[in-house]
């Protein structure tokens, strides 16, 4: 079950995606988020999925990766469209049974904010799973660093950043081989009610905490054996630079923003 | 070979700092000196608690010793502005591969080291491509760490220091964490280094067999070394080793324990081809 995690997971790969500059890259994932708020029917909200589904395709990234990113939302997802279905009012009436009402309009706003939520959790799945994690630590520490005047130690962050996805792969191995230590001796993690189960994992997360304070230590003296004294001073192996199809896909998402503002205009809203 | 002491311990005393109002700290070393000399492959044995992993972070100025002197290439260890040149000329290998890895692609850990060092990037790509084909691991440049078997994490870890150009590495246990196949690979891959890279080796283990292939041995014991020589003259003392609760390899067990039975063979072999030979030709006399 741990190992479903595909949270900042990077499928190595040699597309167009792929080679797209990660800074690039990640402007355009907040641009894509923005248009998709900015969608106001099925019709412009249709071309955002279009170009999804282009970039997937590109990519190469199996569908099956894109289901698994989006899987983990689906509660938030049913919450959120079952509360439209009932608090919206407008359209027609399709069904009435006491103090429930769905209306056309509850069923259309419903559907557009499913897959709304999921067209944004694949969206942004695309950026890691196309983007190695030094990369995209790279990226935002560049993006970020005019943040240095104001005393930010963008470095660090992203530093720690890359070490944190570095190790998520090592947490979980060990989290496994912990839970199979408690079950070999007894610890019962499966049955009981969610107060349960909370305390069956006491046990599991202390050993955890302790060995990565214990990893911390051991990575700070092995980081400082090979002269890491911070940012000043680093180059680097990549360099990134702008060539001519990151500006094809920034001229493609504006021109994809401003087809969602004229189809905004033409077309009745939904929402 | 150069005749040149690249790392010297000169009298070296080391205590952990303890927690204020407790009682010190025994020495995790006490009064060390011995001299490590350009091209040297030295193997350092002992039980856990000896003090050996000390010795490694001693060796560059990670830690600063308590009494005595760290010298690296002339460089003393406590001096805190010495401390970039000294790590650049000796590397420190751990012993879990999976606590040294920084980076999520094998590449770009190998490259860790020379961009910390601030080369321009077409030495760090000479320099990662060089390192990974003298560990095997060119072919994986691409993969995750996490997906590879401890041995080539481990070999991984040394081509992070080799990036360095270190003139010494000390290895820290080095296949401690690893199955027998890993514990293989790793031991040809520093054998190598010292060979044909002509790079100092200082390895800690407390495999006897291990300790059996190097130049030097260092046997070290509460603290304080033991016995030094070559292995020949350090596992000759087999009754002193055993009652430190060490022992000695297998080979040369047997061989003393047929030279006590009477036989005509040197009481110790290090070395299965040696060994094997004497036995035929001991049997071809008869």
């Amino acid at each position: 079950m741990i190992k479903d995690i595909t949270i900042g997971q990077y499928f190595p790969g040699n597309s167009v995606i792929h080679r797209l500059d990660p800074r690039v890259k990640i402007l355009l994932v907040f641009a894509y988020i923005v248009a998709v708020f900015l969608c106001k029917n099925f019709y412009s909200l249709g071309l955002m999925i279009l170009l999804l589904t282009v970039i997937i395709l590109l990519s190469g990234i199996s569908l099956k990766l894109i289901y698994k990113s989006i899987k983990p939302i689906f509660i938030i997802v049913l919450i959120t469209s079952l509360l439209q279905l009932i608090y919206n009012k407008n359209g027609d009436v399709l069904f009435e049974y006491w103090k429930i009402r769905i209306t056309t309009g509850g069923v259309f706003t419903a559907i557009f904010t499913t897959v709304r939520i999921a067209a944004l959790v694949a969206a942004s799945s695309m950026l890691t799973y196309t983007t190695s994690p030094t990369m995209l630590t790279d990226a935002i520490e560049r993006l970020f660093s005019p943040l240095k005047v104001f005393k930010i130690n963008v470095h660090s962050i992203a530093m720690m950043m890359t070490i944190a996805l570095r190790f998520i792969p090592t947490l979980i191995d060990e989290v496994d081989k912990i839970m199979a230590a408690q079950k070999s001796r007894g610890a019962d993690l499966e049955s009981g009610n969610i107060v349960d189960r909370g305390k069956a994992l006491v046990p599991i997360f202390i050993p955890l905490f302790i060995n990565s304070f214990r990893r911390a230590y051991e990575l700070a003296f092995a980081m400082e054996c090979r002269c890491y004294q911070g940012g000043e001073g680093r180059t680097r192996l990549k360099v990134m630079k702008v060539h001519a199809r990151d500006f094809v896909a920034i001229f493609i998402m504006a021109l994809v923003i401003a087809g969602i503002i004229v189809l905004n205009h033409f077309f009745a809203a939904v929402i | 070979m150069e005749d040149k002491n690249l790392v010297q311990f000169q009298n070296v005393s080391f205590r952990y700092e303890s927690a204020e109002g407790e009682e010190q700290n025994p020495f995790a070393v006490k009064n060390i000196s011995f001299d490590i000399k350009q091209g040297d492959c030295i193997a350092v044995l002992g039980h856990n608690g000896s003090g050996k992993s000390t010795l490694a972070k001693l060796s560059n100025s990670i830690l600063i010793p308590t009494e005595g002197k760290v010298l690296v290439d002339g460089m003393d260890t406590a001096d805190e502005s010495k401390s970039y040149d000294i790590r650049k000329t000796v590397g420190v290998v751990f012993q879990n591969p999976d606590n040294q890895i920084v980076a999520s692609v094998v590449e770009e850990d190998v490259a860790f080291g020379p961009e910390n060092l601030g080369l321009p990037r077409e030495e760090i790509r000479k320099r990662v491509d060089d390192s990974l084909k003298a560990v095997g691991m060119y072919d994986y440049r691409f993969s995750e760490p996490h997906k590879l078997s401890g041995g080539q994490k481990q070999r991984v870890a040394i081509a992070g220091i080799i990036a360095m150009l270190p003139k010494c590495i000390f290895f820290d246990e080095p296949t401690a964490m690893l199955d027998p196949q890993g514990r293989k690979e790793v031991m040809k891959t520093i054998f190598k280094l010292n060979r044909e890279l002509g790079i100092t080796v200082v390895y800690i283990t407390h495999f006897m067999e291990e300790a059996a292939l190097a130049r030097k041995v260092i046997v070290m014991d509460n603290a304080e070394i033991l016995l030094t020589g070559t292995p020949k003259e350090v596992f000759s003392n087999a009754e002193l080793l055993r009652d430190r609760g060490l022992d000695i390899p297998k080979i040369s067990s047997l061989s003393r324990e047929l030279k006590r039975e009477g036989i005509d063979i040197d009481g110790n072999i290090l070395d299965t081809a040696e060994f094997v030979d004497r036995i035929s030709q001991l049997l071809g006399d008869k």
